[in-house]
């Protein structure tokens, strides 16, 4: 199963921190992707740029709506993702909880619905949608 | 340059539309991810279980605290992301523009950091 985790951090503590701890978190979480590239569950990570640079879109009657992100204002910022394979959620949350990003905000785990290549694809996501 | 793009749709209004209607969207979308794909344009991109699947862990002095449940409670909910390689900003807020959940809800456009971090 894939996992998303999505790691939140308040912006600002993480820009007043001293550069050698920001660099060694930076570093851990590279380890990290090694760790979980070498055991068959990584798939992508990244860290994304500051919130102030994301843009929302949406489309009404035909018409985009381009305005200044994030989606919602909070006290923690989304910081990056780690995108992972895992067994199942027990795994994927041993994984978030050695993010270093853990440690200092939160890290969100959600399960994906599989459906490249998958034969029953269509009919998982509709199960999930009907609820 | 690469942009996550996070589809936030209100999940009540998934469930209220009739089930032809989902599977056309549900198909519409998986379309435009392919067309995406054959242009070499995405990297990964997928539907989320529902929010109330969600998990959230956090690690304080060692210990791991998880709780059920988003990060944070909204009107739209987290329901999939698409992970785009493009040539810009206005690249990406088109390819979000054309994706068919941004009629519905909402798409947040987030450049990735791609040289370093600190």
């Amino acid at each position: 199963m894939k996992f998303l985790l999505i790691v939140h951090h308040n912006e600002e503590a993480f820009e007043n921190m001293d550069k050698g701890t920001q660099r060694q978190l930076l570093t851990e979480s590279i380890e990290l992707t090694h760790q979980l590239h070498a055991a068959g569950q990584y798939v992508h990570a990244s860290p994304l740029q500051p919130a102030a640079t994301s843009v929302l879109v949406r489309v009404r009657e035909g018409k985009s709506l381009v305005t200044d992100g994030p989606f919602i204002e909070t006290r923690e910022q989304i910081a990056g993702y780690f995108l992972i394979n895992a067994r199942n959620l027990d795994e994927a949350v041993g994984i978030a909880g050695r993010v270093p990003g853990a440690r200092i905000g939160t890290v969100e785990v959600r399960p994906s619905i599989e459906i490249t290549g998958l034969p029953n694809s269509r009919e998982a996501y509709l199960v999930k949608v009907e609820g | 340059m690469k942009y996550l793009c996070l589809v936030y749709v209100e999940e009540k209004i998934l469930h209220a539309m009739p089930q032809s209607e989902r599977i056309a969207l549900s198909d519409e979308s998986m379309a435009y991810c392919d067309g995406l794909q054959k242009q070499g344009q995405l990297i990964a991109a997928s539907p989320l279980h529902p929010v109330d699947t969600a998990t959230t862990v956090r690690v304080r002095d060692g210990k791991t605290t998880t709780t059920d449940g988003p990060f944070a409670e909204t009107k739209e909910q987290l329901g999939g992301y698409l992970l785009i390689d493009v040539g810009d900003l206005n690249d990406a807020v088109r390819i979000a523009s054309k994706f068919p959940a941004a009629q519905y809800g909402s798409i947040e456009v987030r450049p990735l950091k791609e040289h370093g971090c600190a």
